[in-house]
């Protein structure tokens, strides 16, 4: 065979990878929606689906959604970098601080969200704050159950990540952290350099799946009046008789959020993977 | 030459828990020394080695480098720790890294030299070990040869005065032990201090200004190469030598 005739050979090799794997997605695609849309007909024959006047209301929703990435961006945020706290004094050399840290995931990780929200809110938040419907900070006024949902969520979400990461650094061979000190790097320059890059390639799974659940979670702060997605959907089913197109909706809203994150989370491994492995 | 030796290092002793490692051991090496440390594994030698840049902690006695108090809980290791590079057996190369970034990390972040100044040093290295069409390949696309000779190469970057090696050879295939010895033997011929841990005696002697060997966390045996093969005045190195000699 020529050189040519060979780079033809696997450019044709490569076009029916790709066209295996498009009928696949394809094939997947048409299975999910054709049972959907059986199950959708099964269900109408027995409810009058009306979707006209759902739809009007999809402004409340957009409000609700943007309200429930708001809070779950920014605990995804905090939440993180308090897991990265909490994980570092699991490791740290002191007992003191490993004690500490194991307390908190321990406790947190124990009882349920739903009852953690109602200690934070109708607790510490009464006992920090006794009246008062706005919480300052920095200047802003915040919304006190915007704020005590945001830090519930954070505190809470904290000690399952603090988990993974604490996972993923000791997956790393403490020889990487040796060579690393040995240049002269301090314990934090070769935890950000060296550790942290190489855990977070090999936690991403795991940690995508946590961020997948704080969002999910974030739906009981409902619980506390904040008008996030679910409590908008909650408040239009309780005002109109279309509680099932509402809900269905409202699961659509967080399939829009979760989705793309478990995509972009697929697509960051696959990247990471071109990067080299000893 | 200095007045003061580069490495001093007097009457250590280190434990690990119950286990004694280091029971006494001094030695002192010159600016621009080789020193060959030899001996059965569990001697004590690797533990030596990591003791001088404070990867472990010694119990009793001291340790300078440079003029640097290592034992002193108040030296800033990782000051004096620019000064002392190591290379481990197993390479220790960082995988999610380039070739080059490997060797430029330490420098831009630990000295805080721009990068652009280390990439012609890094390059310029990498050309003298005869891999710079590497520098963007990631360290498991190299040898296991090439990959020692990168982490050689990246504790040189640092442009350290002392260069300490831990059995660099033992985990390469016998075809690649060679390319490693020629740049360490290019190093010692540029005067660099360095003290090797290693099981290769045709490279102590052809190398080496003295051989120490270790037995039971001591220095029982120290002399220059042809002395040490020559005339062993201790048992046990007179056992090690007909041993290696064997093979």
């Amino acid at each position: 065979m020529t050189p040519e005739m060979r780079g033809e050979a696997i450019g044709w090799a490569r076009a029916y990878q790709l066209l295996k794997i498009a009928g696949r997605v394809l094939f997947s695609a048409a299975l999910v929606t054709g049972t959907l849309l059986a199950i959708y007909g099964i269900l109408s024959q027995s409810y009058p689906f009306r979707w006209r006047p759902a739809l009007q209301d999809l402004d409340a929703f957009h409000q609700g959604l943007l309200r429930t990435l708001q809070i779950s961006l920014v605990s995804m945020v905090f939440g993180t970098a308090l897991g990265l706290l909490i994980a570092l004094a699991r490791l740290a050399p002191f007992a003191l601080l490993r004690d500490m840290g194991a307390l908190y995931v321990h406790t947190l990780r124990n009882i349920p969200f739903l009852v953690f929200i109602l200690f934070m809110y109708f607790g510490v938040a009464r006992s920090v704050i006794p009246t008062g419907a706005y919480v300052p900070l920095f200047g802003w006024e915040l919304d006190a159950r915007l704020f005590w949902g945001v830090v519930a969520l954070s505190l809470f979400e904290a000690s399952f990540i603090s988990e993974i990461l604490r996972a993923g650094i000791l997956s790393i061979h403490p020889t990487q952290m040796e060579s690393a000190r040995s240049l002269g790097m301090n314990y934090l320059q070769a935890l950000r350099y060296v550790i942290l890059p190489q855990a977070f390639r090999n936690i991403l799974p795991p940690l995508t799946g946590e961020l997948i659940a704080l969002v999910k979670e974030s739906a009981l702060l409902m619980i506390i009046s904040l008008p996030e997605l679910t409590l908008t959907a909650k408040q239009l089913a309780s005002q109109k008789p279309l509680q099932f197109e509402f809900y269905t909706i409202l699961a659509a809203y967080y399939l829009v959020i979760t989705l793309p994150l478990a995509a972009l989370s697929h697509l960051l491994e696959r990247r990471l993977k071109l990067g080299g492995r000893e | 030459m200095s007045p003061h030796p580069m490495i001093e290092i007097r009457g250590v002793q280190k434990w690990f828990g119950r286990l004694h490692v280091l029971r006494g051991v001094t030695l002192s090496v010159k600016e621009g020394e080789v020193v060959v440390i030899a001996g059965a594994s569990g001697s004590g030698k690797s533990t030596l080695l990591r003791c001088l840049n404070g990867l472990e902690k010694i119990q009793q006695g001291e340790i300078w480098v440079d003029g640097v108090p290592i034992h002193d809980k108040r030296t800033n290791l990782n000051r004096i720790r620019q000064k002392i590079g190591i290379v481990f057996q197993s390479y220790n190369l960082f995988p999610h890294m380039t070739v080059l970034r490997n060797i430029i990390l330490g420098p831009v972040v630990v000295k805080g030299v721009p990068p652009r100044q280390v990439y012609g040093r890094a390059l310029q290295l990498l050309r003298r070990i005869g891999i710079a069409d590497k520098a963007n390949a990631y360290p498991d696309q190299l040898s296991g040869g090439q990959r020692q000779r990168v982490a050689i190469v990246r504790a040189l970057a640092m442009e350290p005065k002392v260069m300490l090696f831990d059995e660099p050879t033992s985990a390469l295939d016998p075809e690649m032990i060679k390319e490693v010895l020629d740049l360490m033997r290019e190093l010692a011929q540029e005067k660099m201090t360095m003290i090797v841990v290693t099981h290769e005696m045709g490279f102590a002697r052809e190398v080496a200004d003295r051989i120490a060997f270790m037995a039971d966390g001591q220095i029982i045996e120290i002399a220059p190469p042809e002395e040490f093969f020559a005339h062993p005045k201790d048992e046990r190195t007179r056992r090690f030598i007909e041993k290696i000699l064997a093979v």
